[in-house]
């Protein structure tokens, strides 16, 4: 018995260990350093197990820890009119009742399970039950120290405390049992990732039975909820013989583990499906046009779905808000003071906000997918001419999407200033408005620079590139870190407006220098 | 013509896929290209396509004494895998390629007398291509490298995945347009080399060797082959 529990948690701990130095291999400079036989380094991987030891002890307490600090303790302590301990015991009840389902160990395909049971031929039984009795001790032992902790923080009774995780094993048990019991009349197999409508209509009626009954005053009496729990751990008592008694964990285990892989072999495929999926079958759509502007029109018609739509879209919301906005002003004249300061230093917000509605990475995206990804096998297609032809369609292209949210927001925010009480310098007005079309501009470019500069696919569709994540989540940084920043808009608008212009004159003559050489697929 | 490749290498990490090839192709014929599963032979392709950058050698083709290095143009790159833009119908597909390549094609002819030549049925020409079935796809990748006549023809297992008829009329079209060009073929079948191929070239050990036929039997070459391909290399 031991000998499979070491067992698996080697395996459990071998791709672990890969998966991390993977992860680490994929990032630019740190790749550089790290040998070419990473995966046969002794001494990394005992430091690696040695963390992993650590991490499975953490994760016995680190997930109980969060979970009763945000959905029980710090939940219940939100119902200020509430008895804390009520509160503490009724959504800790509900919430319960939901993890017996959604979280049961013994429905969960997961890799490992895989491993062991297909690939390596290991007793299904067996494996599964000291692996699933493993998992209940740490449930127990997880939930009596977070449980007495928090519980008795919340003014809970001791022994109510102690019930908590033998109710919660309780609970997991007499569900896994029940899940058996139904497998064994039905053939199918329940899986805790795939949850039917019933399941998720239960999960949201628990939800709001465990969150909405405190916000109308009413929680369940304390008798109550120890005689729900002691019902759970009898349940539970009842049902370990079945678990243990069960005899088809294999079948179990092959059928779960069959969705797991299509899963897995689906997730590559599903990138390049759903991509082709938007590919529109309208047969009425042509073009008149003469090589790469009738390549442009077909995919930019074909694809009006995800590219012209969610314009629109933005549009309309942004019109929809601007209106608002107007009528706000209209009804409580008041706030237009307050308003009119807001606008005047709040223009660095925006870069957020237009960061947040550039459809450029979808474009970008679609472009190699359905496009970029089959002609850059052919040699016509690569030629620097070309390259560079197609290149300045593109950002015609994907400059005009995103110019009409951005034109209609920065023409928007530009009479809500004037409404709001106008400026002393009418300057702020033509200001404001460039630079919001400004910064469309820019994400515009920015996105269909790097895109040609780091093109990030390779033929299987894989996103390859360490350095195209890198400059993401860059981006995605500085626009977050431009929320904090309170600059009067004359100022940070003529500022942004210069930098768009300056990046985008530099955006462009690096793609025309480099991008024949950069715009190829990965191999 | 010729087409020359001298000491090309590459490597990746620390391992040297392509030691050190040097090869003369000679135009008309069909080389068959074999070699174990991780020889090399899709990385010499991408080296030669210019998809992946060599670490070090040339390659050019000669043509009366004058050396050149081949152009985009120059080389059709036919992959396993059929890659073709799935938004476009196969008619818009081919017009547009014509229209990108109207200065280098000559006699351009219309668009349904090229479908009639590779067989694809009248109701299919205007179908998205991402409905295309494989040996469809394959067929129009065929047909937009035949038509840019190109000087080097790469083919990369084309005919593995097609079933057995559209896979004869396959070979059959390969072998009416090697006159003129350079066709070099990769696969792993060895009958099908044997049966498509005039000369058969071994990629093996990171080298790449003709095998000479001599006056062998069919039975007597394929254990030639094998024995070269399971030599030991001195890596």
């Amino acid at each position: 018995m031991n000998k499979t529990l070491k067992i698996s948690f080697d395996l459990k701990n071998t791709y672990r260990v890969n998966s991390v130095l993977y992860g680490l291999k994929q990032i630019p400079l740190v790749k550089k350093l790290l040998p070419e036989k990473l995966y046969g380094v002794r001494g990394l991987k005992v430091f690696a197990n040695v963390v992993a030891v650590l991490w499975e002890v953490c994760s016995a307490f680190l997930g109980k820890i969060l979970y009763f600090l945000i959905m029980v303790s710090g939940a219940a302590a939100m119902y200020g009119n509430m008895p804390k301990d009520g509160a503490f015991v009724h959504c800790f009840l509900f919430l319960s009742v939901i993890g017996s389902f959604m979280n049961t160990h013994l429905f969960n395909p997961t890799r490992d399970k895989y491993y062991a049971i297909i690939l390596m031929r290991m007793d299904a039984r067996e494996y599964t039950l000291i692996n699933y009795g493993y998992m209940i001790l740490k449930v127990l032992v997880g939930f009596l120290a977070c449980g007495l902790f928090f519980g008795m923080g919340a003014g809970v009774p001791v022994w109510l405390c102690v019930m908590m995780p033998f109710f919660v094993a309780g609970i997991k048990i007499t569900v896994a049992a029940s899940n058996l019991r139904s497998y064994k009349r039905t053939g199918d197999a329940y899986n805790e990732n795939r949850l039917g409508k019933f399941a998720w209509l239960a999960v949201g009626l628990l939800l709001a039975l465990a969150y909405g009954l405190p916000a109308l005053g009413i929680i369940v009496p304390e008798y109550a909820a120890a005689a729900v729990m002691a019902a759970g751990v009898i349940g539970g008592i009842l049902s370990v013989r079945r678990i243990i008694g069960f005899d088809e964990y294999r079948a179990v285990n092959q059928q779960l583990l069959s969705q797991l892989l299509t899963q897995m072999d689906a997730m590559g495929s599903a990138a390049k499906n759903a991509s082709e999926k938007v590919i529109s079958a309208d047969t009425d759509i042509k073009s008149d046009k003469k090589g790469f502007e009738f390549l442009n029109e077909l995919f930019v018609k074909r694809h009006r779905k995800i590219l012209w739509k969610s314009a629109l879209r933005l549009t309309a919301v942004c019109l929809f808000l601007i209106l608002g906005c107007l009528l706000a002003f209209y009804i409580r004249p008041e706030i237009r003071q307050g308003a009119n300061e807001l606008l005047m230093t709040f223009l660095p917000y925006f870069v957020f906000i237009m960061y947040a509605i550039n459809r450029g990475t979808g474009f970008t995206r679609a472009l190699f997918m359905n496009c970029d990804h089959s002609l850059l096998t052919y040699s016509f297609y690569k030629q620097p001419k070309m390259v560079l032809k197609l290149f300045a369609i593109r950002l015609r292209e994907i400059i005009k999407i995103n110019l009409l949210p951005a034109a209609v927001l920065g023409a928007g925010l530009a009479l809500i200033l004037y409404v709001s009480g106008g400026t002393e310098n009418p300057i702020n007005y033509v200001v404001i408005f460039v630079s919001i079309v400004a910064m469309s501009v820019f994400f515009s470019v920015h996105y269909l620079t790097i895109y040609y500069l780091l093109q990030p696919y390779n033929a299987g569709t894989e996103m390859k590139s360490g350095m195209y994540q890198v400059v993401l989540t860059v981006t995605y940084i500085v626009c977050f870190a431009m929320m904090r920043l309170r600059l009067d808009t004359l100022i940070f608008g003529v500022l942004c407006i210069a930098f768009c212009a300056v990046y985008c004159g530099a955006a462009c003559l690096l793609v025309y220098k480099f991008a024949p050489r950069t715009f190829k697929l990965r191999s | 013509m010729k087409f020359v490749i001298e000491h090309l290498q590459k490597k990746f990490g620390g391992k040297e896929v392509l030691r050190d090839i040097d090869f003369t192709f000679e135009s008309g014929k069909i080389y068959g290209l074999l070699g174990r599963n991780g020889a090399g032979k899709t990385t010499l392709f991408n080296c030669l396509n210019r998809d992946i950058k060599a670490d070090g050698g040339t390659f050019w083709l000669e043509e009366n004494g004058v050396r050149r290095v081949p152009e985009a143009g120059d080389v059709g790159y036919v992959l396993s895998t059929p890659t073709v833009p799935e938004f476009l119908t196969g008619r818009e597909f081919l017009k547009f390629f014509l229209d990108i390549n109207e200065k280098s094609i000559k006699n351009v002819r219309p668009l349904d007398e090229y479908f009639e030549y590779m067989g694809i049925a009248a109701d299919d020409r205007d179908k998205l291509l991402k409905d295309y079935s494989h040996g469809m796809k394959n067929k129009m990748q065929m047909l937009v490298n035949i038509i840019a006549q190109p000087n080097l023809l790469l083919l990369d297992e084309p005919l593995t995945s097609l079933d057995v008829v559209t896979s004869e009329e396959m070979k059959k079209l390969l072998r009416s347009l090697k006159a003129g060009r350079i066709t070099i073929f990769s696969t792993h079948i060895m009958d099908l080399a044997l049966d498509l191929c005039d000369e058969i070239v071994l990629l093996h050990g990171g080298v790449l060797e003709n095998v000479d036929k001599e006056n062998l039997d069919v039975g007597e070459f394929k254990d030639k082959i094998i024995a070269a391909l399971t030599e030991e290399t001195d890596e």
